[in-house]
């Protein structure tokens, strides 16, 4: 802790968080889940992590495409993997393959002669939750749509966080005109329906990962005005403040190293929950049809999939459970922080 | 204090994450419930104070324009009492018909603001024509009018009315019923813009030559059965019409007098509506119409939901059921009503003309314009695979760009198949040799990859197959799901690169003009959405268009079709050439189920797809039904029963 130099608060809540141990360990089990979202490639592919031939090792899966002939085979696209493993192990030459334990990208559609999809969980098959309508497997499907969706939650938050902490504070201490100015624009912009403005700007653009993002910042950055504005005049009116200002400290300097920090309480314990709501927002646009464009691996898309197709149980099933695994610890996480980083603590009412 | 304040933070925090999902649902889905509440009523008592009644202007005849005023000597009155009957002789009349729809009309009217929801289709095919098809022979057959004759202009075409004819009020049809029809048609009142557009321009004249004679003249020469098609429109009863600036509103829930066997009995508004059967209806003993139409009642019940419609139907509620889809057909269409007996699965096998399926490809994009490259895609394109596990092997690969118009179609073409030799080779001619990293040809740094623009969500599934298995032939379809209109528009105005959808076919023969000729290829909004143009192609559609010949005509439609298979900008997808459906046991057909022209095996009106006269064949066995349900009541079987009927299946 020594090393970080943390000021003495700090270190107070995070023993503080430490000791809720629900949220705690959520955040644990999150953040291990996040670190192998980022290394999905490696857990759930259809490329072999490690391929011996003929004496030579090769790694596919960050590497350029290997075609079929650079394994002996008859065809110049993507090798097969699977196919190849099967091959090296029937023809017991030596040669082998690594696959990883799921092993299956998001894309391919593993369809068989003689059976229709979707086709129930199998080990033997090691489609472990199933295959969704077009024979693709569902945990590729459901690892690589949290990965879209909490990259997509985090960049949502990133502006929507800039843009409201930055038009929060400057209404919190300017005030006036420039507050009551804002405050109606805020008002009025808030009026905008946000699903028609996705449903107009998807029937002309395919909305890509990025266009989604700007839309729903552009209609979604007022949420955190309200509040670091207020907390912003709170602590505006706080002595520390006027002795900055008596000390010749500049309006930025004054919101950026005083305020700033004193409010950061407000802005940690939204977090999560913005978060969580990101998630949501994304599978909802793509379970109505208005999210990201096809084949993108995605909840939302599954959760239509699975409600249209109940007699596959499993479809609707696995996203079900996943979802409000997700949402619960990040519910849980958030809970937590508000918790620990709450001033009132060792407040008590007489 | 402490505790409160937590647990109201918390359940606002997860209330506020939770229900954004839920809310946004509740805003889309609340549109639908107000829509199904606008089909209000509109009294009539109270617009009467301003109303205003119209006379309707003679029928205007511009310069060039005309029917002669004498009826012409010289004509050859035509009829067809040869072509075969189809309809059973063992077909017993009475009972009631239940089958549904999936909203309540907003309107009773056949022409003007929302009068194309599903229901007018009953209406439509209520009222006659003078002329109708037949189902086998695709020639026409008597309807209001008993003989017919063409004009020596080539586009006229002058008929007899049958003068027993009579509308379902006991009116008589009369010649001045037809040139009532294209006043009305013409008319502001009524507020049909295609209408009015469709009768000054494509039917140029009508007279009226005594009670039961009438001619028509249209914009065009045409052959003798496409005159028919253009020209051969139905009456309109002007004893029943007041025409007044009011008549949208006033005639909303007036329904219009029929000719055909139905008129609309006992409407529940929002519930269901009767279609009685008209008492002595004049066609009752008339050739091509006897045995038909025996139901004496058809209840149409409104069901929103196609899953609680399949749950009215097992339990009875409903006489038959649509089953063409592979889910319904392979997966829902099991249990004991199946498995005894009492419920019937039927599938018909039929030749009707085929939308034109498939990936139209854009010929000013460069790499498109180049023939070996569009050869190359339709060789890597999967079809056989999509057909053979999510479509189930139920559908079939549609051969060729336009299919389903008898002696017109040119059989001899069999569509360029899934081949990676083949595209390999053709990709190869025109230069794409390497791979790049993700094992997508390149050429000169360009890389073998299009967007494919396509605007129905439930064809995903098959496009994404297609992406996965044209990839191993190294080319890259990039999917781009568009709203429906967007997707039209985005082809209409030549912006796509691939369009995936179809054209919907219909009529006699098949159509070039509109997606071939080169006029359409220069211009947006018009439906050469492969932007191709081929002057000798150009010539030949022109002689096609202009020809009123038919062996001409097919002749030409065969060269016509090679040449669009020949150009390989369009690559043809799917056909469906059946229908499947299941009835209840009681529900009986004649020995040959259906017609090469039905669109549906159980359908009571005159026309079940087109313009064929091939449906109203089924009845009901009021006897067969008490035993059945009887049978039901004490789990009696009669052996489960499909029936297929493939005497009409196109062999490819």
């Amino acid at each position: 802790m020594s090393v970080l130099n943390l000021n003495p608060q700090t270190i107070k809540q995070l023993k503080r968080f430490r000791s809720i141990k629900r949220g705690y360990w959520s955040a644990i089990l999150l953040a291990v889940l996040l670190a192998l979202c980022l290394v999905a490639e490696l857990l759930v592919n259809s490329r072999a992590l490690m391929v011996s031939y003929e004496g030579e090792w090769y790694f596919p899966t960050y590497a350029a495409m290997n075609p079929g002939t650079t394994f002996g085979l008859d065809y110049a696209y993507e090798t097969n993997y699977r196919e190849l493993r099967q091959t090296f192990e029937e023809e017991d030459e030596g040669n082998w393959v690594l696959m990883p334990p799921v092993p299956y990208n998001a894309f391919e559609n593993d369809l068989r002669i003689g059976s229709y999809p979707p086709a129930p969980p199998s080990f033997e098959d090691q489609h472990y939750l199933g295959t969704d309508t077009t024979g693709r497997d569902i945990v590729a499907r459901l690892v690589y749509g949290f990965r879209i969706a909490i990259a997509f939650s985090g960049l949502l938050l990133t502006f929507n966080y800039v843009a409201g902490i930055i038009i929060g504070c400057a209404m919190g201490y300017f005030g006036g005109a420039f507050d009551l100015l804002f405050q109606r624009v805020i008002e009025i912009w808030s009026n905008i329906p946000f699903l028609y403005v996705i449903m107009i700007v998807a029937s002309v653009v395919v909305p890509s990962f990025l266009t989604l993002v700007i839309v729903m910042a552009a209609l979604g950055w007022m949420q955190l005005t309200w509040n670091m504005r207020t907390s912003t005049y709170k602590e505006k009116g706080r002595e520390y403040v006027s002795a900055a200002q008596a000390l010749g400290a500049g309006n930025v300097r004054i919101i950026g190293s005083h305020i700033l920090p004193n409010t950061i309480a407000v802005i940690v314990t939204f977090v999560p929950f913005s978060i969580a709501s990101g998630i949501t927002f994304l599978t909802a646009l793509d379970y109505l049809g208005f999210g990201l464009p096809p084949p993108t691996p995605s909840w939302g898309e599954l959760l239509s999939q699975g409600t249209n197709q109940l007699q596959a149980p499993w479809i609707v099933t696995s996203v079900v459970v996943a979802m409000v695994i997700v949402l619960l610890m990040v519910t849980y996480v958030g809970e937590a922080i508000r918790e620990a980083f709450d001033p009132k603590q060792f407040t008590y009412y007489e | 204090m402490k505790l409160i304040k937590h647990f109201r933070m918390r359940d606002c925090r997860l209330c506020i994450t939770l229900s954004i999902f839920v809310s946004i649902l509740l805003m889309v889905g609340c549109g639908q419930v107000e829509e199904a509440i606008d089909a209000e009523e509109v009294g009539t008592s109270e617009i009467d104070d301003d109303l205003e009644v119209v006379e309707l202007p003679p029928i205007a005849v511009a310069e060039g324009d005309g029917l002669p005023d004498q009826l012409p000597s010289d004509l050859e009155w035509l009829t067809n009492d040869s072509d075969p009957e189809f309809a059973s002789v063992d077909a017993i009349q009475g009972g009631t018909f239940r089958t549904t729809m999936s909203t309540f009309p907003l309107t009773l009217r056949l022409v003007g603001p929302d009068s194309n929801g599903s229901f007018t289709g009953y209406l439509r095919y209520n009222n006659f024509g003078p002329v109708s098809f037949h189902p086998y022979t695709r020639r026409a057959i008597p309807a209001i009018a008993t003989h017919w004759a063409f004009g020596s202009d080539g586009r006229s075409i002058y008929y007899r009315i049958n003068p027993n004819a009579r509308w379902s009020d006991g009116e008589p049809v009369t010649s001045d019923d037809f040139v009532f029809a294209v006043q009305f048609m013409r008319s502001e009142q009524i507020v049909a813009p295609w209408y009015n557009n469709y009768y000054t321009d494509r039917i140029r004249d009508v007279k009226a030559y005594d009670e039961y004679t009438y001619g028509v003249q249209g914009a065009d020469a045409k052959p003798m059965d496409e005159m028919h098609y253009n020209y051969g429109f139905g009456p309109k009863p002007r004893h029943f019409h007041v025409m007044s600036n009011k008549w949208v509103e006033q005639y909303n829930w007036s329904p219009e007098p029929t000719t055909g066997p139905y008129h609309v009995g006992e409407v529940s508004k929002r519930k269901y509506i009767d279609l009685d059967r008209t008492e002595n209806w004049w066609a009752n003993e008339v050739r091509f119409y006897r045995n038909r139409f025996n139901p004496t009642r058809i209840r149409i019940k409104v069901i929103r939901d196609v899953n609680t419609a399949w749950q009215h139907f097992l339990k009875a509620e409903l006489d038959t059921f649509g089953l063409v889809l592979p889910d319904f057909w392979h997966d829902k269409a099991q249990g004991e009503e199946f498995d005894n007996g009492y419920v019937r699965k039927f599938w018909l096998y039929n030749q009707l003309p085929q939308p034109s399926q498939g990936m139209y490809m854009n010929t000013n994009e460069s790499m498109l314009s180049e023939r070996d490259v569009r050869y190359g895609i339709a060789h890597a394109l999967n079809f056989e695979r999509v057909i053979n596990t999510i479509l189930r092997g139920d559908y079939e690969r549609l051969p060729t760009f336009q299919l389903g118009f008898g002696d017109y179609d040119n059989t001899s073409i069999s569509p360029r198949t899934y081949d990676l030799v083949k595209a390999a080779e053709y990709f190869e001619r025109a230069g794409f040799i390497e791979r790049d990293d993700t094992g997508i040809l390149v050429r000169d740094g360009e890389r073998l990859s299009f967007v494919v623009s396509y605007g129905q969500s439930h064809h995903t599934d098959r496009l994404v197959i297609l992406k996965e298995e044209a990839k191993k032939a190294g080319l890259e379809l990039e999917l781009q799901l568009l709203d429906g209109s967007a997707a039209f528009k985005k082809q209409q105005e030549k912006k796509h690169q691939i369009s995936w959808g179809g054209w919907a076919s219909q009529g006699l023969s098949p159509r070039f003009w509109e997606h071939f000729h080169s006029d359409n290829a220069k211009r947006t909004q018009t439906n050469n959405i492969t932007a191709w143009a081929d002057p000798a192609m150009d010539e030949l559609i022109m002689q096609f268009r202009g020809s009123s010949d038919l062996a001409e005509r097919i002749e030409l439609a065969h060269v016509l079709e090679q040449m669009v298979h020949d150009s390989g900008v369009m690559v043809p997808s799917f056909q469906v050439p059946y229908t499947r459906e299941a009835a209840w046991r009681w529900v009986r057909v004649p020995k040959h189920i259906g017609t090469p022209t039905s669109g549906s095996i159980f359908n009571t009106q005159a026309n079940s797809a087109g313009i064929f006269s091939s449906g109203g064949l089924l009845w009901i066995d009021a006897g067969i039904k008490e035993e059945t349900l009887e049978a039901k009541r004490n789990g009696e079987s009669f052996g489960a029963e499909t029936i297929i009927q493939n005497d009409y299946r196109t062999k490819i």
